[in-house]
């Protein structure tokens, strides 16, 4: 039995998504002076910091000449994902009270924080390329149109774990722990500050199974003319993400009785 | 229409399951006031819980095609560290209504003043049962669900608030929970009874108030 139109079911959708965001922005960042500002300069700030580092002891950069836009394409992928999973894990029991209006639904609050991080790293990310070309630590990408699904890609794995660890965060409290131990390794074993292709075979066959390390690959190929990875499969991390997706989603319809 | 069809609802805490409603089957009348008694631990917020749509019912399935209200007279939905206003913007957008025009009627209705302008957490529970109560009052709802509150806050408060409600009851329908007999005969006309195991419907207040008095006897 249907009781209301699609169309309508449709605008009620993206009335409450839309108002979800604005509410979140301003609960995240509203409540000190220039909040949204800091969630740009910080992950900008720790991303020079390195650069600076690194130029200091005298190292090279490992591919083409600028270190920041090396390091850029790692970390800033890394931290997209990361944030993602990390802010949807805990999104169910963070929005308890707000479903006492009954026609916000769980999966709408998850929808409207991953919209947000997306937003948030959109703006991060045009400003930080934006910065190294015109300082000329960059030049434009060679592939805009991969730079743009590397993004869409990276949204969609750190969607799809993000969903996953909310629903098993919501029946098991103690894997936001886990969750962090697991992913910790990952700022080693995804190219952030080595080429890949430049190790030797048996790194590469245990390190491509790692879907990060495709997106930093794909970033890398959308903005280098030739950086011809050995790795790159962009396929792989599209459909680990859609996969943990529908599970993850599944997996809220499925154990919906058990969070309430 | 708000319809129960074979509703089975029940929580397993610690290895134990309990059992809110079984099999449940009603459609509740339109343009009637429905009033909901019964013991503390009946179910009764369960009940309304599940009208709003806040929580799926185990089994069964439950329609709606009236625009119902959450759990009215509630204030936990409010963000503590946003100002009244941008809880009020927040409310209207969900359910689709002018903020604007929600800002006027609550500013006007709940006189908080220039407390709107200031973040939740600094109002007491007065203030936010006023704010709230306002807040449910300037959206049209088909149904408003009410859980004990009826009346916040001072004298003059409560006399408005009984005025507006009176004026919300000729175009709308109210479910309400209640222990106060008086309360269940001013404003329901009908009513249901929980008493655990089976659930009573009664045509007429005054057989359900009697039957509330024995039930407690």
């Amino acid at each position: 039995m249907k009781l209301v139109s699609t169309p309508e079911l449709l605008s009620l959708q993206l009335r409450v998504i839309a108002s979800l965001v604005l509410r979140e922005t301003r609960a995240t960042f509203g409540t000190s002076p220039f909040g949204y500002v800091w969630a740009i300069i910080t992950p900008t700030v720790g991303v020079g910091l390195m650069v600076f580092l690194f130029s200091i002891i005298g190292r090279q950069p490992p591919f083409g000449s600028s270190l920041a836009l090396f390091f850029a394409t790692g970390v800033l992928t890394l931290q997209f994902f990361n944030q993602l999973s990390n802010k949807l894990m805990t999104v169910f029991d963070a929005n308890r009270a707000l479903l006492t209006y009954p026609i916000i639904k769980d999966v709408d609050t998850l929808i409207a924080r991953a919209v947000l991080v997306a937003a948030t790293y959109v703006v991060i990310m045009v400003v930080f390329y934006t910065a190294l070309i015109a300082l000329k630590l960059a030049s434009l990408p060679a592939h805009p149109e991969h730079v743009v699904l590397a993004f869409l890609a990276t949204f969609l794995l750190g969607l799809g774990f993000g969903t996953l660890n909310a629903v098993i965060a919501s029946l098991w409290d103690t894997w936001t722990q886990i969750e962090k131990i697991l992913t910790r390794p990952l700022f080693f074993v995804s190219g952030i500050f080595y080429v890949p292709s430049q190790l030797p075979p048996q790194a590469r066959d245990l390190l491509q199974w790692n879907p990060v390390l495709h997106l930093v690959e794909w970033f890398r190929h959308g903005f280098y003319p030739n950086y011809n990875s050995m790795l790159l499969d962009v396929w792989y991390p599209v459909s680990v993400g859609a996969g943990m997706l529908l599970v993850g989603l599944a997996g809220e319809r499925l154990f919906r009785q058990a969070r309430y | 229409m708000l319809v129960f069809d074979r509703v089975s609802k029940y929580y397993r805490v610690g290895g134990v399951k309990k059992t809110i409603l079984s099999d449940f089957s009603f459609a509740f009348p339109p343009d009637r006031n429905v009033g909901i008694m019964g013991k503390n631990g009946a179910g009764k917020s369960t009940m309304m819980r599940l009208m709003a749509g806040i929580e799926p019912p185990t089994l069964g399935n439950i329609f709606r095609t009236s625009r119902v209200s959450w759990p009215l007279g509630f204030s936990g939905g409010f963000n503590g560290s946003m100002t009244g206003i941008e809880n009020i913007r927040f409310v209207s957008r969900i359910y689709g209504q002018d903020p604007a025009r929600v800002i006027s009627y609550v500013t006007e209705f709940a006189e908080l003043g220039p407390s709107l302008r200031l973040p939740i957490k600094t109002y007491s529970s007065g203030m936010k049962a006023r704010l709230a109560f306002g807040l449910s009052m300037a959206i049209d709802f088909d149904v408003y669900l009410i859980d004990e509150v009826t009346a916040v806050g001072d004298e003059d408060f409560k006399k408005k608030s009984k005025a507006v409600f009176k004026d919300k009851l000729a175009r709308s329908q109210i479910i309400m929970i209640s222990h106060s007999p008086s309360t269940i005969a001013q404003y329901c006309d009908c009513g249901l009874l929980l008493e655990g195991s089976r659930i009573r419907f009664f045509d007429r207040t005054d057989d359900l108030l009697l039957a509330y008095k024995e039930l407690n006897a």
